[in-house]
């Protein structure tokens, strides 16, 4: 039945999270796929959802700070001759 | 075996954004993005759901795994372009498309606002225009109707493009 | 899909020998551990409790709490995931007695069963020919052009996380940001699967909105 499987743009952006990590069955999967065929904006929606998991990486940046570095390194010490 | 993949200007995939190696370079999927599983590519019949500015000709390589609309082997790289789809070719599947719909809807007038969709999106969002077609035909004439206007569709393209 | 928890890896050849070197008082492994999580610790203990001195504190203790508990890690875990849940558990703890109401139940249940939608509604038609599809569809953002545009964004994400509740905020810091994998997080934060995946959906649904509408205002500008 075509009708009761196709996927509306509603559902799809329900089911992005899910696409991306590999969790959808391999007929859900089908199915995301399909309307993404046809659909301009779910693919827009798609490469934005993207695009931000890609932004958010990026706040991952320094290195620890020496100060707090120093401070852990006694703390060992401490412990070590304790 | 050979197959075809519509693909993104500049031969990117249009759903993991991978881009395509040169012709005759093999593309091999690994799982490292877990929503890929192998290179996808599809047969003449189901041409019609997947459009994109490019189209090629592909190799497939592996064991070959058929889905419902698509096909999926571990490896797969790019044969030949098939030149003769252009934006011209796209521009005029989607207007039989919308003759398509239009004569449809001349047995069934109620669905008159689908062959509008049709008409609106044939040039802009062409692949909608050819769903739009296949729905309405879907509601004319129940899944049958889907399947039978999307082998019009495939038939079409295959005969623009000499495939 | 079974709604268990995940199974965590056992701890690596690597891990196993830096647990040994710990134990025997290594400074050397110690100070390569601290390299290796000791920034992303501070990050995620920043979302359990008021400040980022208060945060310092917190991985100091926990790292004591790693020496204390050495002789008793018994690799069932990863070296890692064990030295998150510690991290987890003394910013909780922390947090707690600031009076930061941060129940440890509120990471596993509670909100899951209410409809979050990854999207306002009312972006979708109603109209019966195409019902569920957008009537008011996204516009795709070009590529931040130059390192300036790149920083903002970078702060809106970082804005729109810091106002997310607070089990969204913990699994896509540690999934997104820090790059954990799915049972890593799990185990950590003693969630399920399925837990997990939704709580990320919804905090990826705000933080994707948070850069559309800004993206919209500074296009708007």
């Amino acid at each position: 039945m075509k009708l009761s499987r196709d996927l509306t743009c509603a559902e799809v952006v329900e089911l992005v999270t899910e696409y991306l990590e590999g969790g959808l069955s391999s007929h859900d999967r089908e199915r995301f796929e399909e309307h993404l065929g046809f659909c301009d904006w779910c693919v827009t929606y798609l490469e934005q959802m993207r695009q931000t998991i890609e932004t958010t990486g990026r706040l991952r940046e320094e290195d620890i700070d020496p100060e707090l570095q120093d401070a852990l390194i006694e703390a060992f010490r401490g412990w070590r001759s304790g | 075996m050979i197959a075809y993949k519509f693909l993104g200007e500049g031969k990117v995939a249009p759903f993991s954004g991978v881009t395509w190696p040169d012709q005759g370079e093999w593309l091999e999927v690994e799982t490292v993005d877990p929503c890929r599983v192998g290179v996808h590519a599809c047969r003449i019949a189901q041409l019609p759901y997947w459009l994109r500015p490019e189209l090629w000709e592909v190799e497939l390589d592996g064991e070959v795994v058929e889905g419902e609309l698509m096909v999926v082997a571990p490896r797969g790289r790019l044969v030949r372009r098939v030149e003769a789809w252009n934006r011209d070719t796209e521009r005029e599947f989607g207007e039989a498309c919308a003759a398509e719909a239009r004569k449809r809807v001349e047995r069934s007038p109620e669905l008159e606002l689908f062959a509008v969709d049709v008409e609106q999106t044939a040039a802009s969002a062409t692949a909608f225009a050819a769903f739009a077609t296949a729905r309405l035909a879907e509601l004319q004439d129940g899944p049958p109707g889907y399947d039978a206007e999307r082998l019009r569709q495939a038939r079409w393209l295959a005969g623009a493009l000499a495939l | 899909m079974a709604d268990s928890q995940s199974v965590a890896a056992p701890p690596s050849a690597d891990e196993r020998q830096l647990v040994e070197a710990l134990r025997a008082g290594d400074e050397a492994a110690f100070t390569q551990l601290v390299r290796l999580y000791g920034a992303a610790m501070l990050r995620v203990a920043q979302h359990y409790v008021s400040s980022r001195a208060v945060a310092e504190e917190v991985v100091q203790e926990a790292w004591l709490g790693v020496l204390h508990g050495l002789e008793r890690f018994e690799g069932r875990s990863s070296l890692k995931t064990w030295i998150f849940r510690i991290l987890t558990n003394t910013a909780i703890s922390r947090g707690e007695r600031e009076g930061r109401t941060v129940p440890f139940s509120a990471l596993g249940t509670g909100h899951e069963e209410e409809f979050e939608p990854a999207v306002d509604q009312s972006r979708f038609t109603t109209e019966e020919r195409w019902s569920g599809h957008w009537s008011s569809p996204p516009v795709g953002w070009s590529a931040p052009e130059g390192r300036l545009l790149a920083a903002e964004l970078r702060d809106v994400v970082d804005r729109a996380i810091a106002q997310l509740p607070h089990a969204q905020a913990v699994v896509i810091a540690m999934r997104d940001v820090e790059g954990f994998g799915p049972g890593e997080v799990c185990n950590v934060l003693e969630i399920s699967e399925s837990n997990q995946r939704v709580l990320l959906h919804r905090a990826r649904s705000r933080v994707r909105r948070a850069l559309e509408e800004y993206l919209k205002e500074r296009a708007n500008g």
